[in-house]
């Protein structure tokens, strides 16, 4: 099976049953599987920030790099490749944090908080997640079956 | 002997940091240093310069030619670009092999992780000043090397530390501490020590886990800072995850809020597209 590797800030989108994606190491950041089981698309992002306001020009090299640029593209780019709206299954993982009482890095719960805005706005469920916490996650799909692999570093695999 | 005794006797093994490497932070003492001047001090050491002229090659400069000489290097190289790699080459030796296993980390991720911490540190230099850019890089490379001698021990202990960490919500340190009887951060510290680094140096690298470094010394706040972002962009953090406590209310003095902290996340995905090829991650 060919293995695609999502860096920070990245984005894959495939019809390739014979592909792999997968994403190492979320911390703060959050990763979105999304599936579609008829169309057999499916597609992976790895965003690290809530809002593309902060530096707009990032924002136009690196659209995956926030929240409210690489969701949307996400999903567009898996229409694209026939995935439709009402079949895709939505997974998101990571958004850990810091131990830290005064809040101030909290940008893991800010990236949840703004995905779950996006996505109550559009009517898209989330049929799992595993969020927050103080751990470090990888996340894997299979394009050709759907099958979704998280990883905790030090505390083993389960499939979601 | 101790398992404690075992672990503080191992020091007296560790290799000395290598002596042009030492020399190359004496020369960096003065802020104003020239490359040309670092140049001068490890041309006398084949690896550390075989390594620099590897670094200087990467595509990501995009040189019209191969350089192949330390002088050459110079020509076509700036200061400041240049003496980041004569800091990475000189360290590079110590981050070789399987050397982060007990703590899951893969080959080379340590290294990685140094390596965006040190580009951090540099980063946040434009927000807690008076630090000298280059001891922050320095420091940023080196803060994890007692991870590398603590490794092994944090292996034997493994399924204890995790399992205190995830029933106490305690930080990855505490437990590593609490059942080596000592900590990487602490191991580091002695390490740093025996290599003569600055007292300050020193102190950074022992403190970079405590929860109030950020209310400490502008090195130690500036190196536990950019540890913390790193970590929390969960690059090369292996077990520990983000089980690491800093209290952010430090932040204030430097007039650093959420905005600030997150333009040097997006910068340092930015630095890192480079560092990967120059300094072989």
């Amino acid at each position: 099976m060919g293995k695609t590797i999502i860096g920070i800030s990245d984005m894959k989108v495939s019809r390739d049953p014979e592909e792999l994606l997968i994403t190492f190491s979320l911390g703060s950041c959050i990763g979105i599987v999304i599936w579609d089981p008829l169309a057999k698309v499916g597609g992976l992002l790895h965003y690290m920030l809530p809002q593309a306001k902060l530096d707009e020009e990032k924002a136009r090299k690196k659209p995956y790099m926030f929240a409210n640029t690489g969701i949307p593209l996400l999903f567009k780019e898996a229409y694209r490749l026939g995935a439709k709206k009402n079949h895709l299954q939505v997974k998101a993982f990571g958004g850990s944090q810091l131990l830290d009482s005064s809040n101030i890095f909290n940008i893991g719960q800010r990236n949840y908080q703004i995905m779950r805005r996006m996505f109550e706005k559009n009517n898209i469920k989330i049929a799992a997640e595993d969020i927050g916490g103080n751990v470090n996650r990888t996340v894997s799909l299979e394009i050709g079956t759907g099958r979704t692999v998280l990883k905790v570093s030090g505390r083993g695999e389960v499939e979601v | 002997m101790s398992r404690l005794e075992e672990i503080i006797a191992l020091i007296q093994h560790i290799p000395p940091f290598p002596k042009v490497a030492i020399q190359v932070m004496e020369r960096l003492k003065d802020p104003d240093v020239r490359a040309a001047q670092l140049a001068e001090v490890i041309q006398y050491d084949l690896s550390i310069t075989a390594n620099v002229i590897k670094m200087c090659n990467a595509a990501y400069f995009g040189l019209p030619r191969k350089v192949s000489s330390l002088d050459d290097a110079l020509v076509v190289l700036g200061n400041e670009t240049l003496k980041d790699i004569i800091i990475a080459g000189s360290s590079a030796g110590f981050y070789k092999g399987e050397i982060g296993a007990g703590y899951m980390l893969e080959q080379g991720e340590l290294w990685k992780h140094s390596v965006a911490v040190a580009i951090m540190a540099r980063l946040l230099v434009r927000h807690i000043k008076d630090v000298d850019p280059d001891s922050a890089f320095t420091v940023g490379l080196l803060h994890d090397i007692g991870k590398r001698f603590l490794s092994s021990f944090v292996a034997d202990d493994f399924a204890r530390i995790v399992e205190k960490v995830d029933r106490e919500k305690c930080s990855f340190v505490t437990a590593e501490k609490n059942y080596l009887g000592i900590n990487h951060a602490d191991l580091g510290a002695m390490i740093l020590e025996k290599w003569q680094f600055s007292p300050e140096q020193v102190e950074a690298v022992r403190r970079h886990h405590d929860s109030d470094a950020l209310e400490r010394d502008e090195l130690t706040a500036l190196v536990a800072l950019s540890n913390g972002l790193v970590i929390s962009m969960g690059i090369g953090v292996g077990v520990g995850g983000l089980a690491t406590e800093l209290h952010g209310k430090g932040l204030k003095r430097f007039a650093i809020g959420s905005m600030e902290l997150q333009l040097c996340m997006a910068d340092l995905v930015m630095e890192m597209e480079g560092a990967g090829e120059i300094f072989d991650l």
